[in-house]
C-alpha cells in the first residue's frame, strides 16, 4: 500500500473538520475523493501534504510514518501537491516556476530531463516558457501547476479541484492531462466536486461527507449507487 | 519597428518612464546649472542608500515585516566597526608600514557585516520566530509593533552600555582625495561607494542565480507554493533576516567616517530607506536600487536649490503624493502576488 491514512482528525485552529477519516491508495491507482462543499476534501489533501498538522491519527507513505512532518519534508518523500489555488510564483516565468518545482532535485541534468518531460507532456507550456505565470489564463495556470508538481518526479500526486473556476472545455483538457500523467505510472489522488466526470475516469472513490468517509468503492459502482445518485446527481 | 516605437512611447507615458526620464532630466539640469558635483554627490549618496533599502525591501517582500528597527542594525554595524577600527588605527599610527593601513578598514567593515548578520539571527530567534509560532493572524501589525519595540530596546541598550556620546573616526583611508570632473571626493567616500555597489551587485546576483536566492524569491511570491515544492520556510526566513540585517550592518560600518555611532543614529537611514521602498514598490531589488538613486538626487537637489534644512521635507512630500496616487510604488509589479491581497 502506497498511502495509508488511519482515523485522521484534522482542522484549522479549534475548528475540527475531519473526523476519523481512513483511506488508502495503492501504487498506480487513480483514486478520487468526492463530496459536497465543506466536507473536508481539501483539508484531507492539505493534511497529507503537510500544510496542516493533524490532531490525531496516522498517515503512512511507502511504509514510512509521515504524520505531522512539515510540507517540505513530505515533498522530499515523493508526494507532490497541486493545490486548488495553485500557489504559482506569479512573478516568475513558466520555466522558472517549473524549475522551482524541481527544487528538491539538486542534479542539474536531472532537472533538465524533468523539464523536457513536462514540456513533452504539455507542449503549451513549452511555447510559453518565458511568459510570467501571473499573466497566464486559468487553464494554462492549472497546467503549469500540474507540470510543476510533476517536476519533482513524485510517486504520488495529490490534485485538488483541478476544474475549479475553469470553463468546461478547459476542464476536459485538464482531465486529459491527468490521464496522460497516469499513463506514465504516477499514482494520482484527485479531489473534485464534479462527481459524474470524476467517477467516470477514476478507478476507485471515496465519498466524504461532514468530515467522515460516507461511502467507498469502485468508481463505477459508486456512479450507480442509489445514494450517490440521489444526493450528488439529483436523479 | 513601429511596434517597437509604440512600446517605447507607452513606456515613457507609464509612471516608471515618467519618473526615470524626469530624474535624468533633473540630474542633467542640476549638473549643467550648478556643476558636476551634484551628480557625484547623488551617485555617492545613492550607493549608500541602495545598501540600506535593499535590506529593507527584502524584509518587507519576503517576510511581510514592516521593519522599523532597520536603522538600529545600521547602528549596530557602525558601532562594531568603531570598536574594531579604533584599536587598528591606534596600531597603524605606530606602525605606518603595516598592511593594516590598507586592509584594516576592510576588516572593520567586514566585521560590521558579520555582526549585523548575527544580530539579525538573534532577533529572529528571540522576536520573530516566537511570534510566528504563537499566531499567524494579524502578522503585519504585530510584527511591525515588535520591530518598533526592538528599535527602542536597541537604542536604549546602546545608551546603557556604550553611552550616549558620538563614537566616530576621522577617516578610514588616508591619502589624497580623488578628483572626478573637477570635484574632489575623499578616498573614503569613493571606496565606500565602490564597496556598496559591489555588495548590491553580489546580492542581486545571489537572488537571481543561486538556488537559495530563487527560493527566497519563491517564498516572497507564494509561501505555500514554496512549501509545496519542498522549500524549508524556516531556513529561508532565517537567511533572509540575517542577510537583510547584514546589509544594514555593512552600510553602517562603511559609513562610519561620515556618521559617527550614537544611539539614535539609525533614524535617518531608516527614514531614507522607507522613502526608497515606498517610492520603488515592495520587494523589488532593482527597483530599490533605482529608487535609492532617485531619492539621493532629490536630496542633493533640494539641498542645492532649496536649502540644507529641507532635504527631509521635499522627499516626504513626494512620498505622500506617491501614497495617494500610486500606492503600489513606481516600480511596483503589475502582477499581484498573494501577499498583496
Amino acid at each position: 500500500m502506497l498511502l495509508e491514512i488511519k482515523e485522521l482528525d484534522a482542522g484549522y485552529g479549534y475548528l475540527q473538520i475531519l473526523r476519523k477519516v481512513s483511506l488508502n491508495v495503492d501504487k498506480g491507482e487513480y483514486v478520487c475523493i468526492v463530496g459536497p462543499n465543506g466536507a473536508g476534501k481539501s483539508t484531507t489533501m492539505k493534511t497529507i501534504a503537510g500544510l496542516i498538522s493533524p490532531m490525531a491519527g496516522s498517515i503512512t507513505f511507502n511504509g514510512e510514518e509521515i504524520t505531522g512532518l512539515p510540507a517540505y519534508q513530505i515533498t522530499q518523500k515523493g508526494i507532490a501537491f497541486v493545490s486548488e489555488e495553485m500557489n504559482l510564483f506569479v512573478n516568475m516565468s513558466v520555466q522558472e516556476n517549473l524549475l522551482m518545482g524541481a527544487y528538491i532535485i539538486r542534479d542539474k541534468n536531472v532537472q533538465k530531463e524533468r523539464l523536457e518531460f513536462v514540456f513533452d507532456l504539455f507542449p503549451r507550456l513549452a511555447e510559453r516558457k518565458t511568459q510570467l505565470a501571473g499573466t497566464m489564463s486559468g487553464g494554462e495556470r492549472k497546467m503549469l501547476a500540474i507540470g510543476r508538481g510533476m517536476m519533482s518526479d513524485p510517486t504520488l500526486m495529490l490534485v485538488d479541484e483541478p476544474s475549479f473556476g475553469l470553463a468546461p472545455q478547459l476542464t476536459a483538457s485538464v482531465f486529459e492531462s491527468l490521464e496522460v500523467l497516469r499513463k506514465t505510472g504516477v499514482t494520482i489522488m484527485l479531489v473534485e466536486q464534479n462527481v459524474t466526470t470524476t467517477l467516470s475516469i477514476t478507478d476507485r472513490g471515496y465519498v466524504l461527507e461532514n468530515g467522515k468517509v460516507g461511502l467507498e468503492g469502485k468508481s463505477s459502482d459508486l456512479l450507480n449507487d442509489a445514494y450517490v445518485k440521489k444526493v450528488f446527481l439529483g436523479v | 519597428m513601429s511596434d517597437n516605437l509604440k512600446d517605447k512611447i507607452a513606456w515613457m507615458k507609464s509612471a516608471k518612464g515618467i519618473t526615470i526620464l524626469g530624474s535624468i532630466f533633473l540630474a542633467l539640469f542640476a549638473t549643467i546649472n550648478s556643476g558636476p558635483y551634484v551628480l557625484v554627490n547623488t551617485i555617492i549618496t545613492g550607493g549608500m542608500l541602495a545598501l540600506v533599502s535593499t535590506g529593507l525591501t527584502l524584509m518587507l517582500g519576503v517576510l511581510n515585516i514592516a521593519m522599523f528597527a532597520h536603522g538600529e542594525f545600521f547602528m549596530i554595524g557602525s558601532l562594531s566597526a568603531y570598536y574594531v577600527f579604533t584599536p587598528i588605527s591606534n596600531y597603524t599610527a605606530m606602525h605606518p608600514d603595516s598592511f593594516l593601513v590598507t586592509w584594516g578598514p576592510m576588516v572593520a567593515i567586514f566585521t560590521s557585516m558579520v555582526v549585523g548578520a548575527i544580530a539579525g539571527i538573534i532577533a529572529e530567534f528571540l522576536v520573530f520566530r516566537p511570534l510566528r509560532k504563537r499566531a499567524a493572524e494579524n502578522w503585519v501589525m504585530n510584527s511591525f509593533l515588535l520591530t518598533v519595540g526592538l528599535s527602542v530596546l536597541l537604542v536604549n541598550l546602546h545608551q546603557l552600555i556604550f553611552g550616549a556620546d558620538f563614537k566616530g573616526i576621522v577617516r578610514y583611508w588616508g591619502g589624497m582625495p580623488f578628483s572626478f570632473a573637477d570635484v574632489f571626493i575623499s578616498r573614503d567616500r569613493v571606496i565606500s561607494f565602490c564597496l556598496s555597489a559591489f555588495i548590491v551587485f553580489l546580492f542581486w546576483a545571489f537572488m537571481t542565480y543561486t538556488r537559495t536566492g530563487r527560493a527566497i524569491r519563491a517564498v516572497s511570491q507564494d509561501a505555500t507554493g514554496a512549501q509545496i515544492v519542498g522549500i524549508n520556510i524556516e531556513t529561508i526566513v532565517l537567511m533572509t533576516i540575517s542577510l537583510s540585517c547584514a546589509l544594514a550592518g555593512v552600510a553602517g560600518g562603511s559609513l562610519l567616517f561620515m556618521y559617527p555611532s550614537y544611539p539614535t543614529m539609525g533614524l535617518e537611514p531608516l527614514y531614507m530607506a522607507w522613502f526608497v521602498v515606498i517610492l520603488s514598490g515592495l520587494g523589488n531589488i532593482l527597483g530599490a536600487v533605482a529608487g535609492a538613486f532617485m531619492v539621493a538626487l532629490l536630496k542633493v537637489v533640494t539641498v542645492e536649490y532649496v536649502g540644507a534644512g529641507w532635504d527631509f521635507v521635499v522627499p516626504s512630500i513626494l512620498i505622500m503624493l506617491i501614497l495617494i496616487f500610486k500606492p503600489s510604488g513606481i516600480f511596483g509589479s503589475e502582477v499581484r502576488g498573494v501577499l498583496d491581497t
